[in-house]
Parts: C-alpha cells; sequence; structure tokens
C-alpha cells in the first residue's frame, strides 16, 4: 500500500463534498442561514442519540432512520418558521436555539443511557481519512439523486432562495418548497457529517460559496468558482496533512481559509482589469 | 521536525517488506508499546497510536496512522472496545489482512487479564454506567502488566521464530523489574490500605484493588456529562463524613467540577497519569507505577499526619 492509496479516498471524499455543498452553499448564503447545517446536523445527533437510548446501534439501518426522522422534524421547524417582512426575529435564531436545544437534548439523552456513551460522540462524527469506497459509493449515488431533484426543480429553489417577493408573487408555496429544500438539504448533511465531520462539511457548504460570491454575482460562474476551488483545497489540504502529518480534516478546513484570504488579497486586481 | 517525520515517511514507503527488518509492532496505547518494547528489544520498532497525555478513548487520525497499521506485522489493542471510536474504519483503511482480528498479528491484550466489573446476567437501568466487556482501564493493575508481557513474547515468539530465545531473555528482564516494583510500591501504599479516595472516571479499579484502595464515589460518572447537582452534594458530604483525602483524575480531564469539589471538602486533587509518556517521568510501564505510586504515597502521608 502506498502512501497515494491511503490518500485517495480523502481526496475523493473532498471531490463529492464539493460537488453538492459548493451547490446547496450558494442557497444557504442566499438565504442567509449560515448555520443551518451545524443546525440539523445537530438533529441528527439527538436522533441517533435517542436510538441508542432505545437500543439501535449508530450505524445500524434502525438507528439512520431515527436520525434521519429528526433531520425531517428539524427541517419542518426551519421551513414554518420562515420569517415574513412583518416580524423582525431573524431565522439565525431559530436555528440557533434549534442547535443550543439539540444539543442540550444529546447530553440529557446521554445521561440516561444505560450503556456506556464514551465513544457515541465519536461515532456519530466521521472522519474524512478512514472513509471507505463502499460509503464514497453510497453517497455518491445519494448525492446525485439530490442534485438530480434539485436540477428539476432549480427554477423554484432559486427563486425562493434569491428573489423571495417574485415567488409569493407568483403564489408558490414557500413553505412547502422550503420544506423539500431543508429535507434534501438534511439528508446531505447528515451523511456528509458521518463521513467528514461537522467542520469540513461547514467549510464545504460557506467558503466556495462566499469565495465565488468575491468575484462575481452570476450563477454560473459561481458554481464554477466554488467547484474549482474545492478541489483545489481538497487536493492541497489531503496532500499537506501528508507532509506535515496533521489530522486531514482539520488541514483541509484551514487551507479553506487561507485560499479565502488570497482570493480576497487578488480580488482587486482582478476588479480592477475589468473596470 | 517536520523534515524528520517526512523523511521517516518516506524511508517507511520505500522500506522493503521482510528480510531482517524489525517486527513492526503497532499498539493503541503507549502503555502496550512499552511492554512490547521491553520483550522485543532490539527485534521490534513500536509504534503507539493513542500518546500518553492523549485520552486513550479517542484519536485523531492522522495519515500516518494509516501507512504505520498498512505496514504492521502485529497490531495489539487493548480491546473491551476501548478502541471502537477510532481504531475500526483506520483498520479498514490500512488493508492489511495480517492483523485483523482472528489473525495471528493481532493481539487482544485483555486476553488473559483480570477485567473488573465485567456485567454478569442481563443488563439493567438500575446499574448505571455499564462497559459491556468489563472496565477497560485494566493495564493499571502491575499484575495485569505481567500478563500482557507474557501474551506478546508469546505472539512475537510465533511471528518471529528465531527470536524466541531472545524474546524469553527480555522477559524474564521485564518480570524481573516488575517484581522489584511491585515490592517498592507495596512498601510505599501499603501503610494507608484501606484508604477511601474519588476518582474522577471510573478508570481506576485495577489499580486500586492491587493496593488495597477502596473507591469512595466519582465525580463524573459518564466523562464529559456534567454531574447533576444531587450528585456533587451527595459526593460532597459522603467524602466529608468519611475524610476521603484525595481526588485521582487524569490529566485530560477538565478539571473545574473536581477542583470545586476539593475546595469544598479539604480533600487533595491529584493528577494521576495513567499511561506510560502522560509526564516526562513516566517513561515506561514501571516508571509510570513509580509516578504514580509516589504522587498518590507523598499525598496520604500529608493527609494522614496527625
Amino acid at each position: 500500500m502506498t502512501v497515494f492509496d491511503v490518500l485517495l479516498p480523502a481526496f475523493v471524499a473532498g471531490l463529492i463534498l464539493t460537488g453538492i455543498h459548493a451547490y446547496l452553499g450558494v442557497h444557504v448564503v442566499e438565504r442567509g442561514v449560515i448555520f443551518v447545517d451545524l443546525s440539523l446536523a445537530q438533529i441528527a445527533a439527538l436522533g441517533a442519540t435517542i436510538g441508542y437510548l432505545f437500543g439501535f446501534d449508530v450505524h445500524s439501518d434502525r438507528g439512520y432512520v431515527f436520525s434521519l426522522m429528526f433531520t425531517f422534524i428539524g427541517a419542518a421547524i426551519f421551513a414554518f418558521t420562515r420569517p415574513r417582512h412583518s416580524t423582525r426575529i431573524p431565522q439565525e435564531a431559530i436555528i440557533g436555539i434549534v442547535y443550543a436545544v439539540a444539543t442540550a437534548g444529546s447530553v440529557l439523552a446521554m445521561s440516561k443511557a444505560t450503556r456506556e456513551t464514551e465513544h457515541l460522540k465519536e461515532m456519530l462524527i466521521g472522519n474524512v481519512l478512514s472513509v471507505t469506497w463502499n460509503e464514497l459509493g453510497h453517497i455518491a449515488l445519494l448525492y446525485a439523486a439530490v442534485g438530480a431533484f434539485h436540477w428539476f426543480f432549480r427554477k423554484r429553489f432559486l427563486l425562493i432562495s434569491m428573489h423571495e417577493d417574485d415567488a409569493v408573487r407568483q403564489g408558490i408555496s414557500i413553505r412547502f418548497w422550503d420544506f423539500l429544500f431543508y429535507m434534501s438539504f438534511g439528508f446531505v448533511v447528515t451523511s456528509s457529517v458521518a463521513i467528514a465531520g461537522v467542520l469540513l462539511v461547514f467549510s464545504f457548504l460557506i467558503v466556495p460559496s462566499v469565495s465565488a460570491m468575491l468575484f462575481t454575482d452570476r450563477l454560473g460562474p459561481r458554481l464554477a468558482i466554488g467547484w474549482s476551488m474545492g478541489a483545489i483545497v481538497s487536493a492541497v489540504g489531503v496532500y499537506l496533512s501528508f507532509v506535515l502529518d496533521l489530522p486531514t480534516g482539520a488541514t483541509i478546513v484551514a487551507t479553506f481559509g487561507v485560499a479565502l484570504l488570497l482570493l480576497a488579497a487578488v480580488r482587486p486586481l482582478v476588479r480592477r482589469r475589468r473596470a | 521536525m517536520r523534515k524528520t517525520i517526512f523523511l521517516c515517511l518516506i524511508v517507511l514507503a520505500a522500506a522493503p517488506i521482510g528480510g531482517a527488518a524489525p517486527i513492526r509492532v503497532v499498539t493503541s496505547l503507549q502503555d502496550l508499546a512499552s511492554i512490547a518494547d521491553s520483550v522485543g528489544g532490539e527485534r521490534v520498532e513500536t509504534f503507539s497510536l493513542a500518546k500518553g497525555y492523549q485520552d486513550p478513548h479517542f484519536v485523531e487520525p492522522k495519515p500516518s496512522f494509516v501507512l504505520r497499521l498498512s505496514r504492521a506485522d502485529l497490531l495489539i489493542v487493548a480491546g473491551l472496545d476501548m478502541e471502537i471510536g477510532y481504531l475500526p474504519p483506520l483498520l479498514d483503511q490500512s488493508r492489511n489482512g495480517k492483523i485483523r482480528p482472528g489473525n495471528a498479528g493481532y493481539l487482544d491484550a485483555s486476553t488473559g487479564c483480570e477485567i473488573l466489573e465485567r456485567p454478569r446476567g442481563i443488563v439493567t437501568r438500575a446499574m448505571g454506567d455499564v462497559h459491556p466487556f468489563g472496565n477497560p482501564h485494566y493495564w493499571l493493575g502491575p499484575g495485569n502488566g505481567r500478563v500482557i508481557a507474557r501474551a506478546i513474547a508469546a505472539r512475537l515468539s510465533q511471528l518471529d521464530p528465531p527470536g524466541a530465545s531472545e524474546y524469553r531473555a527480555n522477559l524474564a528482564r521485564f518480570e524481573g523489574r516488575l517484581a522489584e516494583g511491585e515490592k517498592r510500591w507495596d512498601a510505599a501504599l501499603g501503610p494507608f490500605a484501606g484508604t477511601e479516595v474519588v476518582t474522577y472516571h471510573n478508570s481506576w479499579p485495577n489499580f486500586l484493588k492491587r493496593f488495597r484502595l477502596v473507591a469512595a464515589g466519582f465525580v463524573e460518572p459518564k466523562p464529559g456529562i456534567p454531574p447533576a447537582p444531587a450528585h456533587v452534594v451527595q459526593l460532597v458530604n459522603l467524602m466529608k463524613q468519611r475524610k476521603v483525602p484525595v481526588i485521582l483524575m487524569e490529566p485530560y480531564f477538565d478539571e473545574r467540577t473536581p477542583k470545586t469539589i476539593a475546595g469544598r471538602t479539604g480533600a487533595r486533587l491529584l493528577t494521576f497519569i495513567p499511561s506510560v509518556g502522560g509526564v516526562k517521568a513516566a517513561s515506561d510501564y514501571v516508571a509510570l507505577f513509580d509516578h504514580d505510586v509516589k504522587v498518590l504515597a507523598d499525598a496520604l502521608r500529608v493527609a494522614t499526619r496527625p
């Protein structure tokens, strides 16, 4: 076995994550619900913990059903608490509250478990270095399905994310489509966190999208920039984690940070040339 | 440092398999690596995934871990689900059939050891926090260190028959050192037999049993989950009533709660090192006990001074 064999799955995982997250990140940033993925991941973890309390192992099918059910409840909460113009409560507040309560709920559930819970947290949060080809095949299929779903209904989703007022005027049921959005989003985030961990998933979601917004407002170029950035950062991060022998996930996240700084630094040059 | 690691990895990547190369041993705990070093001597090369100052329940995997595992001849684990939080996926990733459970390259160090608190019969909620396979901190009893050393010597001889006599000699030397150590430790802690102590988590039953000390209670029955207020009150009262002199705690846990309890009861909070490498002084398996026994004996001597 060579170094290449060790690092390839992590790199491929980075590419797959980039594919779906850089796209979903555009929606998330447009809607201004930056921490929704952390909140949904925490709800999924609460579901898995409660499933564990009932005796279903974290990685069993029934355990998965538990975490998925909770994720859908979370999706419903976010769809129905979408702020209207009349209210001053921002949706990030609701997202934060859900995050805090779900985290507390997990702690309470673990304190009541008869079985040992020392490993539960680690088992819920994956590590990109130890991802298997099997898991990669699984999420590639799942994300392709979610991607196809979003491609099919892209006009609706994009209209609601980017021009909410127009969507209301056209009489689209925003709550229904929001529920579908958060449900599909929850599907993706739950699986991603299980293989790559919370920090990495958040970075893949937000950083490419924000970086692209430094340069363009149009959707096509934004996705192109986001995908390229995600792919390059995955390669560089995985390589650095090997050369410096550092934990792979955290190295990729730090690489994202540095890449964003570099892009922000070259931005004035690009803008000037255009003007 | 960086360069050294890089060079090491390159050497690792280039090293041919077989020949007169040392037996490559990977262990989950530094204690197991230390014992394997003592028994294997020059014929083995050990690498521990968890360092002594880390919580052995979870280790952040690095790329070098997978490489080490993929080239290992022998993997020694603590077992009893100790490594379940991180090792199984790394083992899958390494694609090294030799060190899979059931093969000669896989050694569960808990086999044959005295394992405490193994639940019998049906586990119910009334029993509280239960480890289904028993308490996994068993290497903290020196008797178990002897069992582990013998198992490692036997396994190394099986994997590397030409070295058998050397392993036997090394094992005898290790057992001799351990026996001498036990005399020292008995002498230091003997006067305090029967003393009640509180430990942070239930991770010292083998140590306490060996030196005839008694666990009066635990600060955090479940690590990471703050104790309920009623539990703290109960513990403080119990410690005052029975004059418990010390709280023992591993260095990697949060000391706020035990510090508060120590402040309210007048007990001393001692940092107890659970693994080789946890502090510089605990440089090998025998030195680990030398360190912990001294810390505890010194504190008990002060506490019981009239």
